[in-house]
């Protein structure tokens, strides 16, 4: 684990169970003053630990930490993704996962390569938005795979959505739905996104790096400080949550195959499924393209998956990109 | 036909001196003409509507384009997205004009189905024109710097 030292991991390992621990008894296991535990506590809550202290008691983590485990996450890959995997790469703090890849890009770093952290300090998504997520809690998941060319790559964000759907369908939670290109929604809150990057010549061989961000619990407070409506693993599995190191896995099983298959098969064989799981066919909206703004109605997705949005005059476009927001008096 | 394969004939055919291809594939066939004067429109990626009106780009910088032929290298949109200068709004911009450029240099990005394109210069030398604004659409082909 790079990015946190010792004594954070240390305190973090002794409050991991979700027990109440005094100052006084973490400095003395520790062999450190309650004032070096303190500030070392606030450096955690800074990460997005959810760290509870209360007077007398002590310091008491919201939720238990499942430590990023690359053994656990290895033992559960099929053999399929097992072989595709290149390097499997976990940190405890980095900037962004996506980021990480994309500098190792050049490096030569193998298809196939996972990048895995317990907290960024700048998580992306869309151009000019962020993306938090708690210490240790969620998903952060960044795979590399090499393609032959950039046009092997049209529509690959809706088929990884789908993918996820089915990542999660087989842990038992259903009712995940999509936001074009790929949001996973659940009740019109958002569970999740995904964020690709490619780098590389106009015609020649390029590299895409997938970011999947899932929410797996994410504190109170953080909820509220997000900017639109969001859920989490925790509340819809009722407690009964895979095991994170178990989620990657089955995400890995299912987005390894499909990235060796994409160049072959295309978008084509998951557009019905898109479709199944969109969550706004139909509906009034407004979509937002760079600092134009169209009133209209989301009709479909086309056969390259992209969205098919019919404004107030009744014209029927296609656009690569836009963020779609609902309108009131929709849902 | 994977309407891929199509998409890459395109490509090919633009970059050489054919003027127009017929292929022929169990049943199926196409014919690519590049006798229209404006740039090849793959069918793959064309943000153009069902019926066939002009394309949603902005009509300034398709005049741009014709009215005043360019010279020097030109770095064209491998897709149709939408065009951003810097990573995040009001970060440096990758490129300014008049900036000295080596290959493999990011240039800007293009979204496109929340995948973020970083296109690099091809070649190497100096921005001598920038063709779009930050975070207007464009469309395939289109111009988007001038590299002299």
């Amino acid at each position: 684990m790079k990015g946190i030292d010792a004594l954070d991991k240390a305190v973090l390992q002794r409050l991991k169970d979700g027990g109440f621990y005094s100052g006084t008894k973490l400095a003395d296991d520790l062999g450190v003053s309650r004032a070096t535990i303190w500030k070392h506590v606030r450096r955690l809550e800074a990460l997005g630990v959810d760290i509870v202290a209360w007077p007398g008691k002590g310091y008491r983590l919201t939720a238990p930490i499942e430590w990023l485990n690359e053994t656990l996450i290895l033992e559960a890959l099929s053999p399929k993704a097992r072989g595709l995997m290149g390097v499997l790469e976990c940190h405890a703090v980095i900037d962004s996962t996506n980021s990480k890849l994309m500098r190792s890009l050049e490096a030569n770093m193998p298809t196939g390569s996972v990048c895995l952290a317990e907290y960024q300090t700048a998580g992306r998504g869309r151009i000019g938005r962020s993306w938090v997520a708690p210490f240790g809690a969620n998903v952060c998941l960044s795979l590399l795979w090499r393609f032959q060319e950039p046009a092997e790559v049209a529509g690959l964000s809706l088929a990884v959505g789908v993918i996820l759907i089915r990542a999660l369908s087989s842990l038992g939670l259903l009712g995940v739905s999509l936001k074009w290109p790929n949001d996973l929604l659940v009740g019109g809150a958002k569970l999740g996104g995904i964020l690709m990057e490619m780098s590389g010549e106009a015609h020649g061989p390029s590299g895409v790096v997938i970011g999947i961000g899932i929410n797996r619990q994410l504190p109170k407070k953080m909820m509220k400080e997000i900017d639109q409506p969001v859920i989490d693993l925790h509340s819809l599995f009722k407690g009964a949550i895979p095991g994170r190191n178990l989620l990657i896995s089955t995400l890995l099983n299912h987005l390894l195959p499909l990235l060796e298959q994409y160049p072959n098969e295309g978008l084509s064989p998951y557009l019905d499924e898109w479709r199944s799981f969109h969550a706004h066919q139909g509906q009034a909206a407004t979509l937002e393209v760079g600092d134009r703004r169209v009133a209209g109605r989301i009709v479909d997705i086309n056969q390259e998956g992209l969205l098919l949005f019919e404004d107030e005059e009744g014209a029927l476009k296609a656009y690569a990109s836009g963020d779609v927001r609902l309108r009131p008096g929709n849902r | 036909m994977d309407i891929r394969k199509i998409k890459k004939l395109i490509d090919m055919i633009g970059e050489s001196d054919v003027a127009e291809i017929e292929i022929h594939e169990g049943e199926e066939s196409v014919r690519i003409s590049r006798q229209s004067t404006i740039a090849p429109q793959p069918i793959a990626y064309a943000q153009a509507p069902i019926a066939p009106t002009p394309v949603a780009a902005p009509v300034v910088d398709a005049k741009k384009g014709e009215a005043d032929p360019l010279t020097g290298h030109i770095v064209r949109s491998p897709m149709v997205g939408t065009f951003y200068r810097s990573s995040t709004p009001g970060a440096k911009v990758f490129v300014e004009l008049g900036q000295r450029v080596e290959a493999g240099e990011t240039l800007c990005i293009i979204e496109a189905m929340k995948i973020l394109n970083q296109i690099e210069a091809d070649v190497s030398g100096k921005i001598t024109k920038i063709l779009v604004d930050n975070s207007q659409p464009v469309e395939y082909n289109q111009p988007l710097f001038v590299i002299e």
